[in-house]
């Protein structure tokens, strides 16, 4: 029995992969094509629905802990909302931050980009380990 | 569109405070309020060359959007809790 058969029998034996999956895998080995092994957590893109923060914090001996699940939907109707800015308060605001140093024109941003933005939440995790704090932001 | 707004607070010395609102019935009660609201708010798109169609259109798609926001929070002995189902 080479290698790869024996990782794929015993990722069925864990139940990492179901039978139909190992079949399959088996069937490519044997016709000599690489199939990359399915991942067991692994969800469709595109289908978390919501976007969690938690934070634990340890302030003065006291425990403190915020978890916040908000819907990936309200985050696509918010970013909605700069849409409806007026282009003179868009450009009002980016002379400002050319003033402050920051050359960035807010005319360019689309919303159809923070969408396809926040559509790739999906993928990010963020991980904060500090002795008295860890923050964890992630899609779920 | 969310149904419940549900919020716990719980205080030291096992005190709790617990409400329960169902939204349709508040928003039908408040209705003369959001007439007044809304009313306030298409006089400012119209002042701010704003598209009152899409501003009201965003807006609902927001309000809809609410359902399933968690928000829970705990320090020291003092935890609040608001959830949007």
């Amino acid at each position: 029995m080479n290698e790869q058969r024996k990782d794929i029998l015993d990722m069925l034996a864990e139940g990492k992969i179901t039978a139909d999956e190992a079949e399959r895998l088996l069937a490519a080995l044997d016709r000599g094509l690489n199939e990359p092994a399915p991942v067991a957590d692994a969800r469709p893109k595109g289908k978390a629905k919501y976007l969690r923060v938690v934070v634990h914090t340890l302030e003065n001996d006291e425990p403190g802990r915020v978890n916040v699940r908000v819907p990936l939907q309200l985050l696509r109707a918010g970013v909605q909302l700069a849409a409806l800015i007026p282009p003179q308060a868009l450009e009002k605001a980016n002379a400002e931050m050319a003033k402050s140093g920051v050359p960035f024109d807010l005319t360019q941003l689309k919303p159809q980009q923070l969408e396809a933005l926040v559509d790739q939440l999906d993928e990010v995790t963020v991980e904060v380990d500090q002795p008295d704090a860890q923050v964890r932001v992630f899609c779920e | 569109m969310p149904q419940t707004l549900t919020v716990r607070i719980d205080r030291p010395a096992g005190r709790s405070i617990r409400i329960w609102i169902p939204i349709l019935p508040v928003l039908l009660v408040l209705s003369p309020l959001l007439l007044l609201a809304a009313l306030a708010a298409l006089a400012a798109c119209l002042v701010f060359h704003v598209n009152a169609l899409r501003a009201f259109g965003t807006g609902w798609r927001i309000f809809t959007a609410l359902s399933g926001t968690r928000i829970d929070i705990e320090q020291d002995r003092t935890a609040v809790l608001v959830v949007l189902r």
